[in-house]
């Protein structure tokens, strides 16, 4: 049969972990799935793929690429074929995260108020005062419940053993949820009735989570604040999750120029005047939120903004000045937090971090350049890397004069292999690198994380980097009830 | 609502009466292009819908593709079809979170069917009016989503302001063209001329059951003037703008709602309580620009009080 075919051409590498097979039996959690593949043919597995690019279209869930003064639509390649957690993994992934986010809260409530963390010596201070991220303005400012870390996306990745490891905490604006929430709206439509039969647990939640947690921000004692989204505009490639978010949860899209700052409050201009806003929840960068603050040439901010925050008059989520807490650099101290703060082990482990300003460790570091991966600390999105085992010479010694001019802005890792998952390719299943985004909510109840997240996978053969601005896509995430 | 938001939603609803004043006019031409024994001139068409001088319009009046191309796919046109679909969604996606996501994907999908390769082909080289037609449906699911899903807000309110301003100002250009077209010879005969015009205003049946006598330039003019039942009379227009805009009553900003809802209700009496022979007495272009005028100015002191935000 040609959909055995489909299953049999599908060969893992020995070396790292795959998701759907344990050396050559497929894993429990993906035997409905499998069973479900092979009474497909690869034509009709095709024609799912078209109709889910057709959907993707349709429904505008696109970016706009602008070239040569046109705009141009894109899609945020997905995978068909779904990604599985267990209930067990993902009890571990929670608890993990639940863990590692309180510590980090409690780190920059900390770090930007006694600093016991560095008077005791635990993070080095001169980490904490180079970080560009690390905002002064912040300093000794009280802000609402003292959660700072109201959204989370952090990063896990799985090593040859199927481990989980954590490669990145992102704090200020992740984003990628509503391609968790779309994702899976899509397969609805692409293959009915598949997730019912297999105890898949639903994500749909996420927004009315979120806007229970900002409503709860609230500075005004009132039963409907008002909560707005600051979006930078339609020219921003996350615009239509901005659109999707404000939709779901019902809440005022808003740009910069709709917000005036008057008397340290923050009011928006309607049709029937100024309307007071209680809560923004703001996709826009730090250093682009208050030009009389922070960057004086930004268009995309409020004028006045932060001194509204500072006199409690408006929640800002997430807090200002998070980036300190989610620095590349900072992020090899995340362990050592958990066990300062709460007095507990780490149940996520970190990826082992080289510090590059760190003589000894620059000098190990630069001897085995073909095993590692160096990234800037203050650069997201898959730029400014480098990976060791596939670079040139040239390309290493190039970026090792860079590293020298300013080795604080560097760390290094280990390459980890990455899992891979099985991805239907030009009309083949293939295994491919993948990584695990899961999205955390903080609000004054409690940690919460909607069981399923993105999952980035690394579309090109052999690669390991996901991001989608590398040519990575994405896949729908289950997480199983049993 | 946002200041910002109800001028996208104004602006997308104009662009979007536009194209389908622009996709019917088109249509229709090109049928009377084909049935005409004189050669056909697109020359009224152009000078309604386009921005093109005399001379560039003279050079393609007599090549219906050319100017179903330029009409509809040129890019450099900033009145084609394709740039002001573009318009309208760019305006849609700012507002998403006001209009349905029925809307929303409606209108996505018109920009995309628009930038498809086989409307060129279809206008150059095949049967344009398969290709017009399949635009004119898009349109017309754009009128039958926002009226099924949209919910009677002020978002709607805005949204039919401007519909019924841009068809104002269609109807009264379109009817001015025309009869400057023919230097006010009301005697002309050719039941064609008249047939044409009306059915490109899709108010052909509507005049062959008003008036029984067979063609007459006066009645045109009150159909298209002062018609109460027909959908697109500037009489009817303006009626529903002023039905639209009392909505925003009570909605805080008095003292703009008063002073628009005086502008809307003078324009109103003007033409409430005018008849052909007053009209022609004024002249007809006289009172259609004056009317346009009028009109202008209601979407500029919407500008000013309700849309002003940087």
């Amino acid at each position: 049969m040609q959909t055995n075919e489909l299953l049999n051409n599908y060969h893992v590498d020995p070396r790292t972990w795959d998701e759907m097979y344990s050396l050559s039996a497929v894993r429990p959690q993906y035997e409905g799935v499998v069973s479900f593949l092979q009474q497909m043919s690869a034509e009709e597995l095709t024609k799912k793929e078209e109709l889910a690019k057709r959907l993707f279209m349709s429904q505008g869930i696109t970016f706009t690429v602008y070239s040569s003064g046109e705009g141009i639509e894109k899609i945020f390649p997905f995978d068909i074929i779904p990604r599985i957690i267990t209930a067990a993994e993902w009890k571990y992934i929670e608890e993990g995260i639940r863990q590692r986010l309180k510590a980090l809260n409690l780190f920059l409530k900390d770090v930007y108020n006694s600093q016991f963390i560095l008077k005791d010596g635990i993070v080095p201070s001169d980490m904490v005062y180079s970080c560009p991220h690390f905002l002064r303005e912040m300093h000794g400012f009280p802000v609402p419940h003292d959660i700072y870390v109201h959204i989370a996306g952090i990063d896990l990745i799985r090593d040859s053993d199927g481990t989980f490891y954590i490669l990145e905490d992102n704090l200020r604006t992740p984003s990628g949820v509503s391609y968790m929430l779309e994702n899976r709206e899509i397969t609805k439509r692409i293959f009915p009735d598949l997730i019912p039969k297999n105890n898949v647990r639903t994500v749909t939640e996420y927004p009315a989570i979120l806007h229970r947690n900002l409503a709860s921000l609230s500075p005004r004692q009132t039963s409907h604040p008002t909560i707005v989204l600051l979006t930078p505009g339609i020219y921003n490639s996350a615009y239509f999750e901005h659109t999707t978010l404000a939709r779901l949860m019902g809440v005022e899209l808003v740009e910069g120029r709709d917000l005036v700052v008057d008397n340290h409050r923050v009011f928006m201009k309607t049709t029937a005047g100024r309307q007071p806003v209680d809560v923004i929840y703001r996709r826009v960068d730090d250093h682009f939120l208050d030009p009389l603050v922070f960057q004086p040439d930004s268009l995309l901010g409020v004028a006045g903004i932060m001194s509204a925050y500072r006199k409690g008059n408006v929640a800002i989520v997430n807090a200002v000045g998070n980036g300190v807490a989610d620095d590349k650099a900072i992020y090899a101290y995340v362990p050592a937090m958990i066990r300062y703060y709460l007095n507990e082990e780490p149940i996520l482990k970190n990826v082992p971090t080289y510090q590059l300003g760190n003589p000894e460790e620059r000098e190990y570091v630069f001897s085995n350049m073909n095993r590692m991966v160096v990234k800037r600390t203050n650069e997201s999105g898959g730029y400014g890397m480098l990976m060791g085992h596939s670079a040139s010479d040239e390309e290493i010694h190039r970026y090792q004069q860079e590293i020298l001019k300013d080795p604080r802005q560097f760390i290094a890792q280990p390459i980890i292999s990455l899992s891979s998952a099985p991805c239907y390719l030009n009309g083949e299943l293939k295994p491919r690198r993948v990584d695990l985004r899961p999205y955390a909510l903080c609000g004054p109840d409690g940690i919460e994380i909607v069981p399923g997240g993105l999952t980035r996978v690394a579309l090109r053969e052999g690669s390991l980097v996901v991001n989608s601005s590398q040519g990575g896509g994405s896949k729908d995430t289950w997480v199983l009830t049993n | 609502m946002l200041s910002r938001v109800a001028d996208s939603l104004y602006w997308m609803s104009r662009y979007m009466e536009r194209t389908d004043g622009i996709l019917r006019m088109l249509r229709i031409n090109y049928a009377s292009s084909q049935d005409d024994l004189q050669n056909f001139s697109w020359k009224p068409v152009l000078s309604i819908f386009t921005y093109l001088d005399k001379d560039s319009a003279a050079a393609i009046a007599h090549q219906s593709r050319a100017v179903l191309q330029y009409m509809v796919t040129d890019k450099e046109n900033s009145n084609s079809v394709l740039n002001i679909v573009t318009l309208s969604r760019e305006n849609a996606r700012s507002v998403q979170d006001h209009i349905t996501k029925e809307l929303w994907q409606c209108l996505n999908d018109f920009y995309h069917t628009i930038r498809d390769d086989q409307v060129v082909r279809g206008l150059y080289a095949d049967d344009p009016i398969s290709t017009l037609d399949v635009l004119i449906r898009h349109g017309l699911l754009y009128y039958g989503i926002t009226d099924i899903t949209m919910a009677r807000e002020e978002g709607y309110a805005f949204l039919n302001i401007g519909k019924f301003i841009e068809r104002g100002v269609q109807s009264a250009g379109i009817l001015d063209v025309r009869f400057s077209d023919l230097q006010l010879d009301f005697a002309r005969t050719d039941p064609s001329y008249w047939k044409y015009l009306l059915l490109s205003i899709s108010g052909f049946e509507y005049y062959l059951k008003t008036y029984r006598s067979g063609f007459d330039a006066r009645n045109v003019v009150e159909q298209i003037v002062l018609s109460a039942n027909f959908p697109r009379s500037i009489l009817y227009s303006i009626n529903r703008l002023q039905l639209h805009f009392q909505r925003l009553r009570g909605d805080g900003n008095q003292e703009a709602f008063q002073r628009i809802d005086f502008m809307i209700g003078k324009i109103y009496s003007k033409v409430r309580y005018s008849t052909v022979d007053s009209i022609l007495q004024q002249g007809l272009h006289d009172y259609l620009v004056a009317i346009k005028e009028d009109l202008y100015k209601v979407g500029i002191a919407l500008n000013q009080h309700y849309f002003a935000y940087s």
